[in-house]
């Protein structure tokens, strides 16, 4: 059984979009190392703004994790779906961990936000990644749903900011009053990106014939 | 197959051109289709439509100065071009993720033909902007308080950051084969649209940028302006056009047409970038035109009833909404003052886009100043500089005032306005009706003491007849030097204030 397990993290960790993770996770560390590199001292607001681009970059490369063109044919194999896609979820959790714990030394600690909230919303954002990328494997026969959930997730981080009314702010500077009720709103929306996320983890049984995604 | 897939490129070669063109042109309908119903290209534009009718409405207070006006179509079409550049790049990389590369191989059409097509299907969204553009425009234009003109260039400036977006989206496509590329380029593009916004356009690096809002000061004259808008549409369009041609070169088009249009439109690009660096900074000319424009500006007068009204010729159809407000205060004053003939001139702080200086008060008597900006807080403001004057004789006069002649000058300002109150708390800098305050106006602001306020705000409340009647029959006491806001409170029938004037 243990072989088996070992087997199966081999294969799936073979079939992982490892080119386009290693993309964004370099674009990401760049960014972050953009004020270290040109010897700017940005103020707390612009390194903020330059993390949550990295964690946007980061959730974009993450928005591929579950494309995967033997979806078909692994559908009935006895491990489930839902093992699969957390096992593949397992494999980077870890390097994304690192990855981000890289992108926060980068930044100035003159200016660096409160870790622990802006860590938060990197969860966030990459968990509504992974979690856009279950639904549209759930609802859709897509193989590969990535560029779909990457186009929505860009869509909705240039929106979102824009359009947001005041009492539902999200992004928020770090002397903000709103800062606390703010990160509240990204623990709830945490939540709701894991319950998402897990619900549409398994192989629906009557399965409606939704044309794919792209 | 594979003969198939040899013989394709000769019959492609010498097949008639006529009905190569006409596959490449039903391609290029296709995917143009399909690229405005895509998702993201149909949110965008959805949410680009709400903003235009959210924001156009209110707009400049209904008074907008179209050379200003023309710049405020540029922001928005870049939401729309990064949604273009996704979706067009995720277009040309279709038969990646469909594994039909080789399958499309063998069709008569070449590679680089379809990446035409696609290069081609951005040019409906950028035609749609400029539609979304034209409509935002048009709707400040034709509001009745319009003035100015707005520059063409200006206007393009937003079709051609699209029509650059998608093209780029297809060069990327050609370039790396993988369709997190243009999402990931996305995201350093975001921080230079936001930079680039917010940079100023002082030197000619921020021009690079594909919009330049500067903001800040007032509106000037078109004249005044030192926008390299043209230069900087030269610039978007040859950046537009070398992405498409340097996609086909890559996707295979080796023929003499491309390698020409590559070097012809990165010429294009390259003149357009080194002029507007050269546009960006003010020529010796300009900076002289705007320094007389701020000291001594060549203003086009005309009289209206006893008033003479002098204005930068664009803004000459603002004249009758002046002499409005100036009619309806004079009509309210006693004495000489009733009679007087005021000049009102228009005058700018600042003649560039950046700083926003304070316009120093006349000291002639008789003289009014106005600014550019007109509608909201700005009538009120006019409507207290021009009782200043009347109250006091010159506007520099007006700004020193402290004693009970303030409560005749506010009651002049304020008593015609459809909402008095409303008006005093909007002329006021901290939106309050009690307490100290200062007053905004076109020059340098006037002051209000807390005693002067709760006068004010006793007179305002009774009916106005009654207290103009008071005004004009005291007239030369309530206009006297010296008089305490207590005697003026008494002469106009209100109770006085619990305190002696005192000015901070």
């Amino acid at each position: 059984m243990r072989v088996a397990a070992v087997d199966l993290a081999g294969a799936v960790w073979r079939t992982l979009p490892r080119r386009v993770l290693a993309a964004a996770g370099a674009l990401g560390l760049l960014i972050a190392a953009v004020p270290a590199a040109t010897g700017a001292e940005p103020t707390p607001w612009q390194t903020l703004t330059l993390l949550r681009g990295v964690a946007l970059t980061g959730a974009l490369g993450l928005a591929f994790l579950l494309d995967d063109p033997a979806r078909h044919l692994t559908a009935p194999v006895p491990v489930r779906r839902p093992v699969r896609q957390a096992l593949r979820v397992a494999l980077v959790a870890p390097l994304a961990a690192l990855w981000w714990t890289a992108a926060l030394l980068l930044v100035p600690s003159a200016s660096r936000p409160p870790a622990g909230a802006i860590t938060l919303e990197a969860a966030v954002v990459a968990l509504l990644a992974l979690a856009g990328a279950a639904a549209a494997v759930r609802l859709t026969e897509g193989a590969r749903p990535g560029p779909a959930v990457a186009a929505a997730l860009l869509l909705a981080a240039v929106l979102a900011p824009l359009s947001l009314p005041e009492d539902w702010a999200l992004f928020v500077a770090p002397g903000d009053p709103r800062w606390a009720a703010a990160h509240d709103r990204w623990a709830v929306l945490l939540a709701g990106a894991v319950v998402a996320g897990a619900w549409c983890g398994p192989e629906p049984l009557g399965r409606r014939r939704w044309r794919g995604a792209g | 197959m594979s003969a198939v897939a040899v013989d394709a490129p000769v019959g492609a070669g010498t097949g008639a051109r006529g009905s190569s063109n006409g596959a490449l042109l039903a391609l290029a309908r296709f995917e143009a289709r399909r690229l405005l119903t895509r998702v993201p290209v149909v949110v965008a534009f959805v949410a680009y439509a709400a903003w235009i009718v959210w924001h156009t409405p209110g707009s400049w207070d209904g008074h907008p100065a179209l050379q200003e006006a023309d710049r405020d179509t540029q922001a928005m079409p870049m939401l729309v071009g990064l949604a273009v550049l996704v979706s067009a790049n995720f277009a040309a990389l279709r038969p990646v993720r469909h594994g039909t590369e080789q399958h499309l191989g063998v069709l008569a059409m070449p590679a680089w033909r379809r990446t035409a097509a696609h290069a081609l299907s951005v040019v409906p969204a950028a035609l749609l902007t400029a539609v979304c553009v034209g409509g935002q425009f048009t709707w400040e234009a034709l509001k009745p308080g319009a003035v100015g003109h707005g520059s063409p260039a200006e206007l393009a400036a937003g079709p051609l950051v699209v029509l650059a977006a998608g093209t780029i989206g297809v060069l990327v496509a050609s370039l790396v084969r993988s369709p997190v590329a243009a999402p990931l380029l996305v995201v350093p593009l975001l921080y230079l649209l936001v930079l680039g916004s917010g940079s100023g356009g002082a030197d000619g690096v921020s021009w690079l940028a594909p919009v330049v809002v500067q903001s800040g000061g007032d509106a000037l004259p078109s004249g005044l302006l030192g926008r390299p808008a043209a230069w900087h549409a030269l610039y978007l369009a040859g950046i537009a056009l070398c992405a498409a041609f340097l996609a086909l070169l890559r996707a295979g088009g080796r023929n003499v047409a491309v390698r020409t249009g590559v070097a012809l439109t990165l010429a294009l690009a390259v003149a357009g970038g080194v002029l507007q660096a050269r546009g960006a900074q003010p020529s010796p000319e300009l900076t002289a035109a705007r320094e007389r424009a701020v000291s001594d500006p060549a203003l086009r007068c005309t009289e209206r009833g006893r008033s003479t009204y002098c204005a930068f010729p664009e803004w000459a159809p603002r004249v009758g909404v002046w002499a409005g407000v100036v009619d309806r205060v004079q009509a309210l004053a006693g004495g000489t003052a009733r009679e007087r003939r005021l000049v009102v001139g228009q005058r700018i702080g600042a003649a560039d886009l950046v700083s926003d200086a304070a316009v120093p008060p006349r000291s002639e008597p008789g003289r009014v100043t106005v600014g550019t900006a007109w509608g909201g807080n700005r009538v009120p403001e006019f409507s207290s500089a021009v009782a200043a004057v009347l109250v006091t004789g010159s506007e520099k006069a007006g700004g020193e005032l402290c004693d009970g002649r303030m409560v005749t000058l506010m009651w002049l300002s304020l008593s015609w306005q459809d909402d008095p109150m409303d008006a005093l708390r909007r002329v006021r800098l901290d939106d309050s009706v009690s307490g100290s305050a200062i007053v905004l106006s076109p020059t340098e602001p006037l002051s209000m003491t807390e005693g002067q306020t709760d006068v004010v705000r006793r007179l305002l409340e009774k009916p106005a007849g009654g207290t103009g009647e008071r005004v004009k029959a005291h007239w030369d006491e309530l206009t006297e030097p010296g008089v305490t806001t207590a005697r003026a409170a008494e002469l106009l029938g209100v109770a006085g204030p619990r305190e002696a004037d005192s000015c901070e």
